[in-house]
């Protein structure tokens, strides 16, 4: 990797005024950026470690008000909350099957939510949208674990991460703190899809840093499924999140939300439609789960993710009520 | 002719590794970890493209970095680069960082060349022909039972024909003949089935770490299968007498058949270490592991097989092909069956990736998956249980096959084949879907005849082996300290088992099953050798006769009477130790096995994902001499073939030419959880005892995929034709079964 300048400032202001300079980064866990900087992906000239910044630690609050999650909590911590368990399924699944239990101990929420594509091709210098000769080298070449939603466009990456769209599903907020102050967006804003090569995916402006994470007061029922190959150490190829706003039997209104599917976490409108008024059983799981994969364009070699779709729609729709039929 | 001790104290228990708790506990140095004084770090700098030419190359500005004390450059200008991870130059620098800046800092201008990466590219109509003679290169088909008179007359045919029209004329007589014989068939199945190029995947990279000590005297740490190959490669490089080359490898953390040779890095690191006059350390990184240090070739079979109902295979016609990179990709066709007629015709296919190299068993995973798919779909269209199927075609004239039956009886027994597998498109509706497959295998797994072992006895009761072999993770030090210790009477860690080091008497490289095999007889010899002389000098010190004495729980005895501790005894040799070398016996070592593995796997046809339960192997291997190292090798060769069965792939990007996952995250590799329940059972009733040794670290991994596979077809009643057994490919066999109404 590149030679580069450290600090490890233990103060917001401080970390705003060192990330302030050109070429400067932040660092948390450093499980995707220093990858990206020993494949001189990322090569910055200043990396300023957020660890010992207080306001970015801890998780504090209640289910029933509503919870915090600073951007420097790591997702052991996450997986180890009793709170977000019993309340917040959703993102405490999508949190336990990270990686590993290695990345777990390591990587932290922020990092989480601002890591950066895995897209072989991108991972291997070609940029975001990996155009050469004008020609996109996903469209062209090995695409399968690229998007399925959104092919229209040059930006056929997908967002990588799990949390992203658990949080979204669950209507969560994030705090970000940057020279020109603080400003609070939804989640599903912090992403973007980038038209060139000189966008980003995220919508942080230079110098910002995300400092923490709201989560609304518990209400419904939510879940997430992911479809994965190996047990240990992977990604998911597709995540579902769902939350469920009940009245008795019937769901009243649903958000789902995918990973894995689009450059940004994807909203499944038809399939938020498709469940609103329905009672949640097994064949409308399925009907449910079915108008999810609408609108989906896959590439070349990656039609096998639209069945993934329609399962682990279906999947975690039914395990935000109980039923796990697929491990019976 | 020699036999093994007919009631052994220890031979055949369970016996742990002598290195166990040193490598358990980080206290053993493996190749890699060795730093000597003044150490340089190296890295090389390899091709980032698939196919292209050096113009020019200019190591100014890596020479010129501080710290940096050696650059050498191999492919010169005009070079040609046959694929990412060529070989280009590496640098020395007083750290790993300022090596890799070096190596980054060397400029180069590269004439990009057409390239063909998948075989695909490389068979496609008007692709670049990336080796002279054309990308595919076919082999005149192997027919077997089809009768001479009959062959005569096809060749009369097609000799009267031109030359360019010869080669397609006999296909189609061939075919003609395999046409009749199907058509008299009472089922048949044509399909196409295929296999991924894999890597190797050490744990330890490829590499060694060199040291002059002196103008013409070497010494190399390296992580290698075969310290003595290695050696006299140097040697004869650096045109220095190999006596003056010592290799090292006391412990070595993964060797598949990839890591025999020096290799180009291995030779680079010593003229580095020449030229900076210092220590070279020179290990790959986990991509070029990857790239450049060799594959298993990938495998394609278009199989066309026939049986009458009584399940008997009438015949077989196969074209095959695969891809080593730059390198072939032969395989055995028909595989362990007796097929009564056959043909067979193979295309080695070319393509800009890392030549393949010898990987566990070369050749039979690849043959297994095909032969046994191809089988168990027959068994299928027959309405027949495939364990029948396949007792049906063993060959009734090989010694082998009362052993097959024998062992498929037991895993058919230990998985419950009778109770719980039912027929295909029989387990069940719902999305999760129960399944059972059975593959079978053979390898030889002999030793070699000159290999030589020395044993001291000192006289302060010391016994050291020697020898030039290396203990690749087989047990090899355990193993021969083990034989030793049976035949002095000792415990096997009385016995100082020193190997890994190529000055030492000739010992075998490991490669092919053969080591405990070809080890074994020398150190029997050199032991039984060492205390005969022993008791010879006892004797007259005792004052009886050389036949009355025995050893026994650290003693010598008199006429079966202890009647000196082992230590005392060797003090009685005054200051001449007992030096005595052993050779081969006849009687003590074998070759040929033959063995099938039995799957059990949960299909979730909703995701794709098959979720493996139970994996039984039953292997034989003559005499067992050590049972916890043996079965370390069985589950260590299940554990890979369950990685070729659901996980591994080379990923090769056709537009850019390079490899897409050559990292150790989208090269998926199974953890912990991914490993279910391995039952291994050794097959050795005492007739098996008599053969002698025979090595098993290959023959454990070839059915594994094969026997996976199965059960998946047997599961979803569709067959996955395309291994790995992953999400993708389960479900493009569904859909694709779905949309031919197949499912
Ligand atoms: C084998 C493997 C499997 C994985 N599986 C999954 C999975 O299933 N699901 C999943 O979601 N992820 C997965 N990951 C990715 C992993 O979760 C991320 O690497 C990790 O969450 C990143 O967190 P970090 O703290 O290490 O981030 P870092 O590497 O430190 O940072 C990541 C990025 O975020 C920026 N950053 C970090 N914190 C802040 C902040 N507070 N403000 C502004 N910018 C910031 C950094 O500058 C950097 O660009 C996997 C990774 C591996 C290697």
């Amino acid at each position: 990797m590149k030679a580069f300048e450290y600090s490890a400032p233990s103060t917001l202001e401080d970390a705003l005024k060192l990330l302030s300079g050109p070429d400067a980064v932040a660092l948390s866990g450093g499980t995707d950026l220093v990858n990206r900087m020993k494949d001189y992906v990322t090569s910055p000239a200043r990396v300023v470690y957020l660890k010992d910044v207080k306001p970015l630690a801890g998780i504090s609050g209640d289910a029933r008000s509503g919870l915090t999650l600073g951007a420097g909590t790591r997702l052991s911590d996450i997986v180890a909350s009793a709170a977000i368990r019993e309340s917040y399924p959703a993102l405490w699944q999508a949190t336990a099957e990270v990686g590993s239990p290695q990345i777990r101990n390591m990587a932290t929420l922020g990092g989480n939510l601002l890591q950066r594509p895995r897209c072989w091709y991108y991972r291997a210098g070609h940029g975001l949208l990996a155009m050469k000769d004008g020609k996109s080298l996903v469209r062209e070449g090995d695409n399968r674990f690229h998007a399925i939603f959104m092919t229209e466009g040059n930006a056929l990456f997908v967002a990588p991460s799990s949390l992203a769209s658990a949080l979204a599903a669950l209507g969560s907020r994030v705090t970000i703190a940057g020279p020109q102050g603080e400003r609070t967006i939804l989640i599903e804003d912090l992403y973007q899809v980038p038209r060139s090569e000189s966008d980003s995916e995220l919508a942080l402006r230079p110098g910002e840093i995300v400092t923490k994470v709201n989560l609304p007061a518990a209400a419904g029922k939510s879940a997430s499924y992911e479809a994965r190959h190996k047990e240990a150490q992977d990604w998911p190829i597709v995540l579902a999140a769902v939350n469920l706003t009940l009245n008795g039997e019937t769901v009243s209104s649903a958000r789902i939300y995918l990973a894995g599917v689009a450059p940004i976490p994807w909203k499944c409108t038809a399939a938020e439609k498709a469940i609103a008024g329905k009672q949640l059983t097994l064949q409308i799981a399925d009907e449910v789960g079915e108008a999810a994969t609408s609108g989906a364009a896959p590439l070349s070699m990656n039609a096998y993710k639209v069945p993934l779709v329609k399962t682990t729609v279906k999947r975690a729709l039914l395990a935000a009520i109980g039923n796990r039929y697929w491990e019976a | 002719m020699a036999s093994w001790p007919r009631n052994p104290r220890l031979i055949g228990t369970r016996i742990p590794r002598l290195d166990g708790m040193a490598k358990a506990t980080g206290k053993a140095k493996y190749p890699s970890d060795i730093l000597p004084a003044k150490m340089l770090f190296g890295a090389i700098l390899a091709s980032p493209h698939a196919h292209a030419k050096i113009q020019s190359i200019d190591v100014k500005a890596a020479e010129s970095i501080p710290g940096v004390k050696a650059v050498y450059v191999q492919a010169k200008a005009g070079s040609t680069l046959r694929f990412q991870g060529d070989f280009i130059a590496a640098a020395a620098a007083t750290s790993e960082e300022l090596a890799r800046d070096a190596v980054r800092a060397i400029k180069i201008e590269y004439e990009i060349l057409p390239h063909v990466v998948t075989e695909e590219q490389a068979m496609a109509p008007g692709a670049p022909a990336i080796v002279r003679g054309g990308n595919v290169r076919p082999g005149r088909a192997v027919i077997r039972g089809i009768p001479d008179s009959k062959l005569a007359e096809i060749e009369k045919i097609v000799t009267a024909l031109p030359r360019n029209q010869q080669e397609t004329r006999r296909k189609q007589e061939v075919e003609k003949v395999f046409d009749e014989l199907f058509a008299r068939s009472d089922a048949v199945v044509e399909a196409t089935y295929s296999v991924p190029v894999i890597t190797h995947v050490c744990l330890e990279p490829h590499g060694l770490t060199a040291r002059w000590d002196g103008p013409d005297k070497l010494t190399v740490w390296a992580s290698t299968q075969a310290v003595q190959v290695v050696a006299n490669e140097l040697a004869g490089e650096f045109e220095i007498p190999s006596a003056n080359v010592t290799v090292l490898t006391d412990y070595m953390g993964g060797g598949f058949g990839s890591k025999f040779g020096a290799d180009v890095w291995g030779v680079v690191a010593a003229r580095l270490a020449r030229q900076a006059n210092a220590p070279v350390r020179l290990f790959l990184d986990r991509s070029l592991e990857h790239l450049a240090a060799g594959n298993r070739p990938s495998a394609t079979g278009k199989v066309k097989i026939g049986a009458s109902k009584d399940g008997r295979v009438t015949g077989l016609l196969a074209e095959t092909h695969g891809t080593g990179g730059t390198g072939g990709a032969g395989f055995p066709f028909p595989y362990v069956y007796d097929i009564p007629v056959s043909s067979r015709s193979h295309s080695d296919v070319f393509v800009n990736g890392g030549a393949q190299r010898a990987m566990r068993a070369p050749g039979h995973p690849q043959a297994c998956a095909i032969m046994e798919a191809a089988l168990d779909d027959l068994a299928d269209k027959l309405g027949m249980d495939p364990l029948e199927l396949r007792l049906k075609n063993l060959d009734p004239n090989d010694f082998h096959t009362p052993i097959y039956k024998g062992e498929i009886a037991m895993a058919a027994e230990l998985i419950g084949w009778r109770e719980k597998r039912k027929p295909r498109g029989m387990n069940g509706t719902g999305p999760i879907r129960h399944g059972m497959g059975m593959a079978m295998h053979q390898w030889g797994g002999g030793g070699t005849q000159d290999k030589k072992v020395s044993c001291t006895i000192s006289p302060d009761g010391t016994v050291e082996l020697k020898s030039a072999t290396q203990d690749i993770g087989t047990g090899a030090r355990t193993i021969m300290a083990i034989i030793a210790a049976e035949i002095l009477g000792l415990k096997p860690t009385d016995i100082v088992s020193n190997i890994g080091n190529s000055t030492f008497p000739p010992g075998q490289p490991s490669g092919g099953s053969t080591t405990t095999p070809s080890m074994s007889p020398p150190t029997y010899d050199a032991a039984t050798r060492a205390r005969d002389a022993l008791f010879k000098h006892l004797a007259k010190v005792l004052n009886v006769k050389p036949e009355q004495l025995s050893v026994k729980d650290g003693s010598v005895l008199v006429e079966g009477q202890a009647s000196l501790f082992w230590k005392d005894a060797c003090r009685k040799l005054g200051t001449a130790s007992i030096a005595e070398t052993g050779g081969f016996q006849e009687g003590l070592a074998s070759v040929g096995v033959g063995d099938c593995q039995f799957a059990e796997v949960r299909v979730d046809t909703e995701t794709g994902k098959v979720k493996l339960l139970k994996l039984v192997a039953i292997q034989d291997s003559g005499l067992i001499l050590d049972k916890l190292t043996w079965e370390s090798q069985v589950y260590g060769g299940v554990i890979g073939g369950i990685n070729y069965g659901l996980f591994e792939e080379r990923i090769m990007d056709p537009i850019t030419g390079v490899m897409l996952n050559a990292d150790m995250e989208q090269y998926r590799l199974a953890g912990a959880a991914d490993i279910p329940e391995i039952i291994v059972r050794a097959y050795e009733p005492d007739e098996q005892k008599a053969r002698g040794v025979i090595g098993v670290g290959e023959p454990p991994t070839i059915s594994t995929a094969a026997a996976i596979g199965n059960a998946v077809a047997n599961a979803l009643g569709v067959r996955v034709p395309h291994w790995p057994m992953s999400p993708r490919n389960v479900l493009m066999a569904l859909s694709a079964a779905k949309k031919e109404g197949r499912a």
